[in-house]
């Protein structure tokens, strides 16, 4: 407990705004590092992308309407959600497209609503907020909603989880096994709503592809087995939320006057996760051919 | 930002294009008060023969995220006085006017008073911004109109004067409740809050986060809510106009804890002049003071003819 204390400033532990933004950011992490694993497997980061954007629309809009923020990013990413599996569109680079096209139209709508809150009412930071995420000004009636919706999301995959990971790795496997792939596409595409909205609402519409696919590629990178890629990215992705909450505390004091905003420090530890898992997998791959060149080496790990 | 810099860039188009057609000469002098606390301060200097207008006027939106259109570029291109409150507040009105070069003066409050760029911004609360305003116009005018030069400085002489009511809920707030401690969102009344003797606990790291929507830090929340949670405030004051489910959370806290409660303006809200303004929010404040009673809407009066 003395050396936690060098870490932390005082008071961490106990102060209110820290709290909200331990749990929401806890959920989201979880969700999205575990939605994640499949969007990757599935190639889909760039939709997951796209959700965000899109997602963003609907929390300005809350913003507008004076709704609950989680109502209107969750509304927008499912339906965009539902769209682009309706769309059914199997060419990869016609998706892309598709992807890309959403992406504009949810932004443009967010610069409406944006512009509207600002000439209806006080609209003060919305931008911010929608864009690159306010963690600690989440205020803490939303704590319970934010789990539910996390807990949806992981009953969902948890439920399709054998179909699912068997069409990630191959649709015409998955098919000849006698699964719907469309249904668990869509399926899929819905529990990718739900993190995506709590990765947006707590770190921001634009920010929130690094909680999604930084924690699941770099777990993915480390272990073979599906569900040792899950756990690390799981691992990985609250270590980094819960990490860069503590920094953003800590950097109160680094600075006169003002912390530093915490989705830097969230999406700076992703990315140093990552690189450390790239470089460790690298490292590992060398090892193996090293062994497979010698194969009486000594080397079992 | 870019979404500002593109409007601005297809306004300063717009004004450069409308400067060029000229218009019979219409002898009426133009007069624009950016922020409507200013078009008031114009206006009652200025008399009847002068057209004045304001530009920011919505009691409801906050006036930091305000954006021009092409219309507000052609009224300021016309107007021969330019009231402006500066110390950035209102950076867009320089990047009009740099588009249309005219003659014209322009005022700069901040400027005027001699304020730092990193000044507080809402500086119409200070009681001695506006008589500093009002000698400044007056002069403005008398160069334009030198014939009716006499009638503009007595005029500002009568403003000044209409202000010792106010002056003086100061001087009788701070004798009885000097050293009250109280709370704000934000540091739109602070000036006002010191001038009546307050002592304000909030952190101003946390007021400045509010007012340019950044993150706020945690530290600075807790510490706030402490405040309320705590008693150790009499009053809390937020900013009406600059309002998040923050700010929403700390009226709330204050409402649950039985402190009282004043919504300040940021904008001069509708039927008041600036003077009745400041006595009206000066009244809330005597009233949450001493009987803890909570204003958090001016009464809307009647708009002016």
């Amino acid at each position: 407990m003395r050396v936690l204390g060098l870490i932390y400033a005082p008071g961490f532990l106990s102060n209110g705004p820290v709290h909200t933004a331990l749990l929401v950011g806890g959920g989201a992490a979880v969700v999205c590092a575990v939605v994640g694993v499949f969007t990757v497997m599935r190639g889909q980061a760039f939709a997951g992308h796209a959700l965000a954007d899109v997602s963003s629309a609907g929390g300005s809009a809350s913003f507008l309407l004076g709704l609950n923020p989680l109502v209107g990013f969750l509304g927008m990413a499912a339906l965009a959600a539902g769209a682009m599996e309706w769309a059914d569109v199997r060419d990869a680079r016609e998706r892309d497209l598709l992807t890309g096209v959403m992406l504009g139209a949810g932004l443009g709508l967010t610069a409406l609503f944006l512009y509207f809150a600002s000439v209806t009412g006080s609209a003060t930071g919305a931008a911010i907020t929608v864009l690159f995420g306010s963690m600690f000004t989440i205020p803490a009636s939303i704590v319970p909603a934010a789990l539910a919706v996390a807990g949806v999301a992981l009953a969902v995959i948890a439920a399709i989880y054998r179909p699912l990971l068997v069409s990630a790795v191959s649709e015409d496997l998955a098919q000849a096994q006698g699964t719907r792939v469309r249904r668990i596409g869509l399926a899929h595409g819905w529990a990718l709503a739900l993190a995506v909205s709590l990765s947006a609402m707590t770190v921001g519409a634009i920010l929130s592809t690094a909680l999604l696919i930084g924690p699941a590629a770099a777990g993915l990178r480390l272990a073979d087995r599906p569900g040792r890629s899950l756990a690390l990215a799981v691992l990985i992705g609250l270590l980094a939320t819960w990490g860069g909450i503590l920094l953003a505390y800590d950097s109160y004091d680094w600075t006169p006057g003002h912390g530093w905003p915490v989705s830097f420090f969230i999406v700076v530890l992703v990315f140093i996760a990552y690189l450390l898992a790239a470089l460790l997998a690298r490292v590992r791959a060398r090892g193996v051919s090293l062994r497979a060149v010698h194969p009486s080496g000594c080397g079992q790990d | 930002m870019l979404r500002r810099f593109i409007v601005l860039l297809v306004l300063s188009v717009a004004a450069t294009v409308s400067g060029c057609g000229h218009t019979p000469r219409d002898t009426t002098l133009n007069a624009v008060g950016i922020e409507n606390q200013y078009a008031d301060v114009i206006a009652q200097v200025a008399g009847p023969r002068v057209r004045v207008r304001a530009i920011e006027t919505d009691p409801d939106t906050d006036p930091h995220e305000f954006e021009a259109s092409p219309a507000i570029a052609r009224r300021l291109a016309t107007a021969s006085l330019i009231v402006e409150n500066g110390v950035g507040y209102d950076p867009w009105v320089d990047r009009i006017l740099a588009a249309s070069p005219g003659p014209r003066t322009v005022i700069n409050v901040g400027r005027l008073l001699g304020l730092p760029g990193t000044a507080n911004p809402h500086v119409w609360y200070d009681p001695r911004t506006m008589p500093a305003v009002a000698e400044a116009v007056a002069t403005a005018l008398s160069a334009e109109r030198p014939a009716e030069a006499a009638g503009f400085q007595s005029r500002a002489r009568a403003f000044v004067a209409s202000l010792a009511p106010w002056k003086e809920a100061l001087e009788s707030f701070k004798r009885h409740y000097g050293g009250t401690a109280v709370a704000v969102t934000e540091p739109v009344a602070d000036d006002l809050l010191e001038a009546a003797g307050c002592t304000i606990l909030s952190p101003y790291s946390l007021q400045t986060a509010i007012m340019n929507g950044t993150d706020p830090a945690p530290q600075d929340v807790a510490a706030e809510e402490a405040l309320l949670r705590e008693h150790k405030v009499k009053v809390l004051l937020y900013n009406r106009q600059v309002t998040n489910p923050l700010t929403a959370s700390f009226v709330d806290l204050a409402r649950r804890n039985g402190i009282a409660v004043v919504g300040v303006y940021e904008t001069m809200p509708v039927g008041y002049h600036y003077r009745s303004w400041m006595l009206a929010e000066m009244s809330a404040l005597e009233q949450a003071v001493s009987r803890g009673i909570s204003t958090t809407r001016l009464e809307e009066r009647a708009p002016r003819p």
